[in-house]
């Protein structure tokens, strides 16, 4: 396959910070419709190698293709390309001078250049997806961490991307608010969102994701159906990972 | 229990007071705190209060009359008393506040003692001062009546430095702001001349700014700017320089999580910086932009080497004029008062500023 007809194609990725050798030529193809999960220990470049995909790190070699751009050419419009792909952070990163409507409608506004009226109208209607309409007024230090991942998901999804990109968004949850986080990705996952997430949470994994990516040392050491690697572990690595967190 | 002999059982100590109650014991504890506490407001009132009245007995203008009211042993005899009473405030005060049995006694207690140790200092100073040539000090620096009919000067003089340094600092700002996001820029080139200017600027004394800026670029390269205009300019460039690093504090201060939420819906550098970052980081630089405003504003000081005409002239330069007419140096006094009637409401609000911040206004969400 040429990496020009593919979705998004990550191809002999490295990555270096100083001396730290964090992504050791990576490359993953992620196809239109797949929920893509990858996990772990940490340290292990997840996080480093889901921020390559839109560019928030650069590579230090090697490709990134999306929608047959390639992303590390200097003449690509990186802004123009994020508009199609969403990002989730651990943090939220809501902006905590707006309220929530404006947390969503930013964007639209200046980057879509949406008019008022309709950055308003789809604004509400996607924090209403993720069942937050009555909190469009309120700001991100009045909501709960739940809620305002759910802001936050809903800023992403505003701009309508093709691509959704989640980075551990459930790690600094209090445990009873993750469940309602990860429920509007897994309706987003139904209704076909090309998903790539970086998670800790295996029940999640398993039910949801299509594909499953092990990472260790900067490299991808095992991948495949979520099920049948929980079931059956190939690499040695793996099996150790597992067997210390489930 | 102090003062208890080795020989006695400690657990017999009530014993040996049998004309005691426990409710005795407390009624005076409660008394000496009170005692305390009369003693040292006492002290201290006599002093702040007391001589000014004295002194308006004889009468604060002409300065001889001044002299001699600060001279006279009557002000000696209550600087002597308030002395007395405010030592014996604040021993009683210290020696009794750990005993007493509820938080009202101690406080009073403890407020005695300190207001009584504040008479204490003050009185040794003013007891000092009475021992030197009082009348030539007060001839010097406390002639009142020569600021009689200098009330509007004055206050045009407060005026033009309040125009010279509110001019100084919005220069300052907008320049401090542009400075700031080069100094952060990722590119070199770009850094590079902001932070030389940067440096320059705060590198050198503001006098030598002004007086290399006025004498040796305004004047003499001819450019007919006026020495007002040319103060203004020089003190913003100036102010600029310490603006941009507290801009540059601030915006550095806002999580970097922020600034990645942005770039990832699409936003560019500018937006970014423009929607996200700045309206977050001017909320926290407001406290330390103030601060630099109130050291402007005193800094406006120095532009006497400029030459101000005569209703140009700002505090310093105005009762530097006046001491050169008169060879007397109470004009700097109402200088001082000038200064601190314009910094003084502005420290304040520095600090409201600061307690509103601290209070989580802007909190950062999600970034700890």
């Amino acid at each position: 396959m040429s990496p020009h007809d593919g979705f998004l194609r990550v191809e002999q990725v490295h990555k270096w910070f100083g001396d730290l050798h964090v992504l050791r030529g990576i490359t993953v193809d992620v196809r239109p419709g797949e929920v893509i999960v990858l996990i772990g220990p940490s340290g292990s470049g997840k996080s480093t190698l889901l921020r390559t995909m839109n560019m928030l790190e650069e590579p230090t070699l090697g490709k990134v293709y999306f929608e047959g751009e390639d992303l590390t050419d200097v003449r690509v419009d990186l802004n123009m390309v994020r508009t199609r792909m969403g990002m989730v952070f651990q943090h939220f990163n809501l902006f905590p001078h707006k309220t929530a409507l404006a947390n969503v409608t930013l964007a639209l506004e200046t980057v879509l250049g949406l008019k008022g009226p309709d950055a308003n109208e789809r604004a509400l209607q996607q924090l209403g997806d993720v069942g937050l309409q009555d909190k469009a007024g309120s700001y991100p230090s009045q909501l709960s961490g739940g809620q305002q991942q759910r802001v936050a998901i809903a800023r992403a999804l505003a701009m309508q991307p093709k691509l959704m990109l989640f980075d551990e968004v459930t790690s600094a949850l209090d445990p009873e608010l993750i469940k309602e986080v990860l429920d509007v990705m897994a309706k987003l996952a139904s209704e076909g969102m090309t998903m790539v997430v970086v998670t800790h949470e295996m029940g999640f994994a398993r039910e949801v994701g299509s594909r499953m990516l092990f990472m260790d040392e900067g490299l991808v050491i095992e991948e495949g159906d979520p099920r049948e690697m929980f079931a059956e572990p190939q690499h040695p690595r793996t099996q150790e990972f597992f067997s210390q967190i489930l | 229990m102090t003062g208890t002999a080795a020989t006695v059982d400690p657990l017999a100590t009530d014993q040996t007071k049998p004309h005691r109650t426990l409710s005795d014991w407390y009624q005076d504890q409660t008394t000496l705190s009170l005692t305390a506490g009369v003693l040292g407001a006492t002290s201290l009132s006599l002093l702040v209060i007391g001589t000014p009245i004295l002194i308006t007995t004889f009468g604060w203008v002409p300065s001889e009359k001044l002299a001699e009211a600060i001279t006279s042993p009557a002000q000696g005899l209550l600087l002597w008393i308030s002395l007395g009473l405010g030592l014996t405030g604040a021993a009683l005060g210290w020696g009794t506040f750990r005993r007493m049995p509820n938080k009202a006694a101690r406080e009073t207690a403890v407020g005695g003692a300190v207001l009584g140790a504040q008479a204490v200092v003050l009185d040794v100073l003013f007891l000092w001062v009475r021992t030197g040539q009082v009348d030539v000090l007060v001839r010097q620096y406390f002639e009142f009546g020569l600021l009689a009919d200098q009330g509007p000067r004055f206050v045009r003089a407060a005026l033009n430095t309040l125009i010279l340094s509110l001019a100084g600092e919005t220069i300052g700002i907008v320049l401090g702001l542009v400075l700031a996001v080069f100094v952060l820029s990722r590119r070199r080139l770009v850094r590079a001349p902001a932070r030389l200017y940067i440096n320059f600027f705060r590198g050198t004394p503001l006098i030598w700014q002004l007086s290399f800026g006025w004498l040796g670029i305004v004047l003499a390269l001819g450019l007919g700017v006026g020495p007002y205009l040319a103060a203004m300019l020089i003190l913003g460039l100036n102010a600029g320089a310490y603006s941009a690093e507290i801009f540059r504090a601030g915006i550095e201060s806002i999580d970097r999580g922020q600034f990645e939420a942005a770039r990832s819906l699409g936003m560019s550098y500018g937006k970014a910086l423009r929607h996200v970052i700045l309206p977050q980081g001017v909320r926290r630089v407001i406290p330390p932009l103030t601060n630099e405003f109130v050291i402007l504003i005193k800094d406006t000081s120095l532009v006497f080497i400029l030459g101000l005409t005569f209703t140009q002239k700002e505090l310093l330069s105005t009762a530097r004029d006046l001491y050169a007419a008169t060879f007397n140096a109470t004009p700097w006094l109402a200088a001082a008062a000038g200064y601190l009637v314009i910094t003084l409401p502005m420290i304040r609000l520095v600090r409201m500023l600061e307690e509103r911040l601290r209070s989580g206004m802007t909190g950062i969400v999600g970034a700890q």
